[in-house]
């Protein structure tokens, strides 16, 4: 596998295995820092969480994202994978991977890349409890959490 | 044209292929016309934080169209 590998998909994802073939990937790298997003509980039960995207315009907008991370660190590689479609709590949603000789790199990339992620990316989320559907939008933190990149 | 519409628009309004409709020339007689069809959706496109693509490219001031083009209708964003 490719050391940069971005997958926009309804499939299900094993973060544990994600984590594996990154390693394979970035074959050499000193430092490797993965971060795995998960759809809260909430303390409800029956709680549907559905993503939605614009194809290739939010695949191009998330590579925008990992060139800015790539030109303010030296990594060696990323491995990005986002669910879309309808998931339950508990389920993975969001795998970041990045890997570099050092570990602040790597750290500090998959921060970026997430906090970016979060307020950039073209997704567009909507929780349905007991029937009722509402529409997700930042959240003031999502918004100062990017704001500490200062770009 | 392809006009498509995600997020909260896309509740309001179903996507679209069409030509260019009768006095539309740009990205904000578009808004006019589908505010003027679509009462919901005109309540909906005046809120901000919306943002409209053409092409797949955000645009950040009115944009001269053609039947060629596809028009994203997009409502804040939520990632992650």
């Amino acid at each position: 596998m490719s050391t940069k590998f971005l997958q926009v998909s309804k499939e299900e994802f094993d973060p544990e295995l994600a984590h594996k073939s990154f390693r394979k990937a970035v074959n050499g790298a000193g430092a490797i820092v993965a971060f795995t997003g998960l759809v809260r509980g909430e303390g409800q039960d029956d709680l549907t969480l559905t993503l939605s995207h614009y194809p290739d315009f939010t695949e191009a907008e998330i590579t925008k994202i990992t060139q800015r991370a790539e030109e303010r660190w030296p990594l060696i590689g990323w491995h990005i994978i986002h669910r879309v479609g309808p998931m339950t709590a508990g389920e993975p949603i969001v795998f970041v991977a990045t890997a570099s000789a050092h570990r602040r790199a790597a750290f500090e990339a998959a921060d970026f890349i997430m906090d970016y992620l979060k307020s950039e990316a073209p997704f567009w989320k909507s929780e349905t409890i007991d029937g009722k559907q509402n529409w997700i939008e930042p959240r003031g933190q999502d918004i100062s959490d990017k704001k500490r990149w200062s770009l | 044209m392809e006009i498509l519409f995600f997020g909260r628009l896309g509740d309001v309004s179903a996507n679209m292929s069409c030509g260019l409709p009768k006095g539309v020339s740009d990205t904000d007689s578009l808004s006019s016309w589908l505010s003027e069809k679509n009462e919901t959706l005109a309540a909906e496109l005046a809120k901000a934080g919306n943002r409209i693509a053409v092409n797949k490219t955000i645009i950040t001031q009115n944009t001269l169209l053609t039947d060629k083009d596809e028009v994203a209708f997009m409502s804040p964003l939520s990632g992650g």
